[in-house]
């Protein structure tokens, strides 16, 4: 618990939850929850089913109001920031479900990440770089895509905008070995490359572990530990096994 | 039978002007603008005036359409906005402002019918047959306002904007899209598009400060079965609109009257996506 990536900090961090409770309506699913992200690194969130964890994201990019606390990206507080908004501040959230158009176009669903104005060609280069087949499925509707495939125009759109902080949501959940390798070496070097924060919530402790520089427990809407995921793995799994 | 069918082609085309500005908010919003009757009619007024004024009678378009969008903006930024998270209130708020809007009209212009000269009048011969020139000009004009409208979906950023917008609101905003503003937009070229098609149908009947609303029942029926798409209008307004014309024509123009109201029905009762994919 003393390691754990949250509470007080000296530095800036990247993204810096103080005591928030939050949940859908009456119901308060996360409870007076501390959290930090420092600059650059991926932190790894893990819990069981149900403990909370994509309320956190959710919470983190405005979709769900605060019943308590607050929220700081980059030491400016964004805790009533509406989901646009997160976004245009360079916030990138990949959803655990639904997070794709199905009836547009490969091209369209990346183009709609783009601010106007934005360099379109720097987009499409980091889609090249991270995945070159989608160059070839521009057009392609993204509904017709394999679930592997959906998975990884997912980290393309949101790495094509160059974010400043990555919130992903169980992105390993469903997905073949190899595909899941695919995407740790993709994160890993987007992060190496440009030094982007993540924050991904995770089930899939090995990838988790080999993708993230820390991590945190959540249970019952708290986090209940942390710290460097380096030989950390027995201990998380015990928190993890039923 | 060429007459017949000419019949059939217009009146699809009158329907498509009207229910098109309504589908599109349907679309975006998810709520029935049951003040499209009303914003209809101030096109209709809007046509009135500018031909009393003495000015060209195809200028009524552009003066309804401008009514029309800004009435639409101070509608959904006092009125709908705020009712947002309460889609059966802001439904039933809009069907208020239809009645607000007819009674104020009343007002400012009287019960009377008035009528409003035609931009175009003679007949056009077709196959031995003469037709009405402007309910065929009124196919073009309808088509070029779809034209127009898928042009603006899909080969603009506003467009793929919307249509975000339209297939997943939440995902839409996690992308940085404002979809507060897409709404407040779409609201106005919905509003817009229901003066245009109120100015539209003035030289085939006349004004009144009720003309709208018995357009808005079919309107209303007719986007229940197209779901959010341009085409499967279309098809809606040609198949519904057809079997009104031949119905009317050919048992009687009551039962005419009602026809799009029980077809559609009919339609979503056996098949609730309607003309729609899915």
């Amino acid at each position: 618990m003393t390691d754990a990536p949250m509470v007080d900090a000296p530095m800036v961090d990247a993204l810096a939850i103080r005591d928030m409770s939050a949940g859908y309506g009456e119901a308060i699913v996360l409870r007076n929850l501390s959290l930090r992200v420092p600059r650059t690194d991926i932190v790894a969130v893990l819990g069981k089913n149900g403990m909370g964890k994509s309320t956190l994201l959710k919470s983190i990019m405005g979709y769900l109001p605060k019943a308590t606390g607050a929220i700081a990206l980059d030491g400016h507080d964004v805790t009533q920031v509406p989901p646009h908004r997160m976004a245009r501040r360079g916030v990138s959230y990949i959803a655990q479900e639904k997070a794709l158009f199905q009836d547009l176009t490969v091209e369209e669903n990346i183009r709609l990440a783009l601010a106007r104005g934005s360099d379109r060609a720097a987009a499409m280069a980091t889609v090249e770089r991270c995945f070159p087949f989608l160059l070839k499925r521009l057009r392609q509707q993204a509904g017709t895509l394999s679930g592997g495939e959906q998975k990884m125009l997912l980290v393309a759109r949101a790495l094509a905008v160059r974010a400043r902080l990555l919130l992903i949501d169980e992105i390993t959940e469903g997905l073949q070995p190899s595909v899941v390798t695919t995407l740790a070496q993709v994160i890993r070097d987007e992060r190496a490359r440009f030094g982007t924060t993540i924050l991904l919530i995770e089930q899939n402790i090995g990838f988790a572990l080999e993708v993230a520089d820390r991590y945190a427990v959540l249970d019952r809407g708290e986090i209940v530990d942390g710290g460097p995921t380096a030989g950390a793995t027995a201990r998380v799994a015990g928190y993890l096994s039923v | 039978m060429i007459s017949q069918l000419l019949d059939i082609v217009t009146s699809a085309a009158i329907l498509y002007a009207i229910a098109v500005g309504l589908l599109l908010v349907f679309g975006v919003l998810k709520i029935i603008n049951f003040a499209h009757g009303g914003l209809m009619t101030l096109g209709g007024y809007a046509a009135l005036v500018t031909t009393q004024f003495g000015l060209n009678p195809w200028l009524a378009i552009p003066a309804a359409a401008l009514v029309g969008a800004v009435v639409g903006m101070v509608i959904e930024r006092v009125v709908v906005r705020p009712l947002y998270v309460r889609p059966l209130d802001a439904i039933l708020a809009t069907w208020g402002l239809g009645i607000i809007i007819g009674q104020l009209i009343t007002i400012g212009f009287g019960r009377g019918v008035q009528f409003v000269q035609s931009p175009l009048s003679g007949t056009l011969e077709i196959l031995g047959e003469g037709y009405s020139q402007y309910r065929l000009v009124l196919v073009l004009i309808a088509a070029a306002l779809g034209l127009a409208l898928s042009l603006l979906l899909h080969g603009t950023r506003l467009g793929l904007d919307t249509r975000a917008v339209i297939m997943n609101e939440d995902l839409a905003r996690g992308l940085g899209i404002n979809s507060t503003l897409v709404r407040f937009i779409t609201f106005a070229i919905g509003s817009g598009l229901a003066a245009v098609a109120g100015a539209l149908i003035t030289p085939l009947s006349s004004v009144d400060p009720n003309m709208g609303v018995p357009w808005l029942v079919n309107a209303f029926m007719l986007v229940l079965v197209s779901g959010a798409s341009l085409v499967s209008l279309l098809v809606a307004c040609l198949v519904l609109g057809g079997a009104q014309v031949l119905i009317s024509s050919l048992v009687s123009p009551v039962l005419g009257g009602i026809t799009i109201a029980v077809l559609a029905a009919i339609i979503l009762r056996v098949r609730p996506a309607g003309f729609a994919r899915g």
